[in-house]
């Protein structure tokens, strides 16, 4: 699993890899509860609590005394690629759709929200422009890289 | 006899003090401004007013209007915490005009500090040592500054510029060299006329490396006036306190006696009643010299809670009450050390942050005392002062209380708003704060280009590892709508010119 995070205006990437209940970065181990905590086990045998929320787009982190924001970069939001189309970064569920063809978007607006592999995903717009066209309901599966909506820049 | 006390404040204060009234067996009345609807303070009175309005000056400044709302319920007695009405001397006059009780000293003795020209007078003829400072009486522009030129000519430099009506570090200026007088001097007029409506200042010399140190006293209607020792407050970032604690590291016996006989020396020439603290700058010679006497409680008094035994807000009602004052022989044990928690950057040269407090989650566990206002769930607006909690600490010896600010300072959780809480536990790691060798300009000192901090390569690597987690697992099905958006919103508090208590 890969995300992309900005901290301190630095991007950077963390490939998460998974063992049955266990994820894995930089050698460090992850369990995760239910209450809003992260176990951490260390390479060295020596663990650590992380206490962690998500507020709009940013992750709080508060590890070893320390507060980390962490601001996600959404995944599939970036337009570049495919032309003004939006696509689904894994296969999933449409929760919602927030708006509807000939609306004007602005940059940064919240257009669908996915459920993917119990996540939440929000497709946003990455520039101001005017949805052409939707191609999905709330309730439709959708493939990873589908065309979720088209978005024409605005001029 | 009170029976019935209105608390004319909000937040962390309010809080402490009906728990004090709860606790004293008398009911209680909290007044409430609506964007104060869901405060902690409202849950802790027994009753609560609405006052109608958008700005504080319809709401916690409306003088008449809390009156109004002591009289409807029946409330007897006023107290007004610190900040808000608590140093307006006609609204303690009000107070008592309307039959009610005042919780706090005369409106005459209020007034005779308040203006720090007259405390200067008055401290003066009642042999308490001041500052060697010149008064700047002129209002005209040009006069002002050929007057504080020639000031500035008798204090030498460096030199402090203060605001004549001020507090909490508005309309003040430090001078450094004479080339960065005119400056200084204008725009500390210009602040002391935007925050206070009166432009007067005054020069007086800076002394280096000097300590803040304030004596408690408690005077009661039945002719005992005491003092409660002192507290260090020197740690000081835009001239307000973070780190407090008491008694002061460098402290001796005798000099603590000298110091506190000048506190009450200074409370008698006002005919002050209830308690207040007298702060005075105590040079490393050992000489000191009043600055200003508060004429209220004030933010810092746990830590002289801590170390004397001694409920402030409790002798304060019981004095207000007309009954002598519960305290014997003044016995101070330990160590306690107050931090107060902000919503603000430290990185960015402290500006205040809003947000919501998506956890907060204090520390506990033995010699660890939270007064806060908040709780998790809460909403850090733009419309009041930034403090979240205070929170304090005891412990056998200074040191052993450096060690448990630590660890307190480690387990606190809060998510959602920026604080100042790894500033703090980095100031517990500062050697001049480890030796107790602070001074009143410490933080400006150490950290010239402003407080920043560089995570450890390991440490960041954590956090990516645990959002990342979080994101994956969904754990983000928590997250929490802000109504007042994420980190680099702007903040607008910079422009409010709020005076701080």
């Amino acid at each position: 699993m890969q995300h992309e995070f900005r901290y301190a205006g630095e991007t950077y990437d963390v490939l998460l890899e998974r063992t049955p209940k266990i994820w894995t970065f930089a050698n460090h181990c992850a369990h995760p509860r239910e209450d809003g905590r992260i176990r951490i086990y260390f390479e060295d045998g020596s663990k650590a609590w992380a206490h962690v929320a998500k507020v709009g787009d940013v992750w709080w982190v508060h590890h070893s005394g320390r507060i980390y924001t962490l601001e996600r970069i959404e995944a599939g939001a970036s337009s570049d690629e495919h032309h003004g189309g939006l696509v689904a970064p894994m296969p999933g569920v449409v929760l919602e759709v927030l708006v509807t063809a000939g609306e004007s978007v602005e940059a940064g607006q919240t257009l669908m929200v996915l459920e993917a592999m119990k996540m939440e995903h929000r497709i946003v717009a990455s520039e101001d422009g005017t949805v052409t066209s939707v191609h999905f309901n709330a309730g439709d599966r959708v493939e990873q890289g589908a065309n979720l909506l088209d978005v024409e820049a605005a001029e | 006899m009170i029976q019935r006390v209105l608390v004319a404040n909000r937040g962390e204060i309010a809080c402490r003090i009906l728990r004090a009234c709860r606790e004293a067996g008398l009911s209680s009345v909290a007044i409430y401004a609506e964007n104060d609807r869901e405060g902690m303070f409202r849950e802790l009175a027994d009753e609560s007013v609405l006052l109608e309005g958008d700005t504080i000056a319809e709401t916690y400044l409306n003088g008449a209007a809390i009156i109004q709302a002591a009289k409807e319920t029946g409330a007897d007695a006023i107290h007004p915490g610190f900040g808000f009405l608590s140093e307006r001397a006609e609204f303690a006059q009000a107070v008592m005009d309307a039959g009610l009780i005042w919780i706090g000293p005369s409106p005459q003795a209020i007034e005779q500090m308040g203006d720090k020209m007259s405390a200067r007078q008055i401290m003066k003829a009642a042999g308490v040592p001041v500052i060697p400072g010149v008064e700047i009486e002129e209002e005209d522009e040009s006069l002002a500054m050929e007057a504080i030129r020639n000031a500035a000519k008798e204090t030498g430099y460096p030199l402090l510029l203060k605001a004549t009506a001020g507090g909490g570090g508005k309309g003040m200026r430090v001078v450094n060299v004479p080339g960065e007088l005119e400056n200084g001097a204008q725009s500390a007029r210009r602040e002391a006329l935007a925050a206070f409506g009166d432009g007067r200042v005054y020069v007086e010399k800076l002394l280096m490396k000097s300590k803040h140190v304030e004596v408690q006293v408690l005077a009661d209607t039945h002719g005992r006036c005491i003092h409660l020792g002192e507290r260090e407050c020197s740690v000081q970032r835009r001239h307000q306190k973070v780190f407090e604690e008491a008694p002061c590291s460098t402290m001796t016996p005798s000099l603590r006696e000298r110091m506190g006989q000048a506190a009450v020396a200074a409370a008698q020439a006002v005919d002050y009643v209830g308690a207040g603290t007298v702060e005075f700058l105590l040079a490393e010679d050992e000489s000191f010299y009043f600055l200003e006497m508060n004429t209220r409680i004030q933010v810092e008094h746990p830590v002289t809670e801590m170390i004397t035994g001694v409920d402030l807000v409790r002798e304060q009602l019981r004095i207000a009450n007309g009954e002598p004052m519960s305290v014997n022989e003044l016995n101070i044990r330990g160590h306690s050390i107050e931090v107060r928690l902000y919503a603000e950057d430290a990185t960015n040269n402290f500006l205040p942050a809003i947000g919501p407090l998506a956890v907060f989650r204090p520390p506990t566990g033995p010699g660890i005392r939270l007064d806060t206002g908040v709780r998790e769930g809460d909403e850090v607006t733009p419309h009041y002062d930034p403090m979240l909690a205070k929170l304090i600490v005891f412990a056998p010896t200074r040191e052993e209380a450096l060690q448990r600010m630590r660890r307190a300072l480690d387990e606190f959780v809060v998510l959602g708003t920026t604080t100042n809480i790894g500033f703090l536990r980095d100031l517990c790691d500062v050697p001049e704060v480890i030796s107790g060798d602070t001074y009143t300009s410490m933080i400006d000192d150490l950290y010239p280009n402003g407080y920043q901090f560089t995570p450890r390569t390991e440490d960041l690597d954590v956090a990516l590892m645990t959002a990342a987690v979080a994101e994956t697992t969904g754990m983000h099905r928590t997250t929490v709508a802000s109504s007042q958006g994420s980190v680099g919103i702007a903040s607008p508090f910079q422009t409010l010119n709020r005076r701080y208590p």
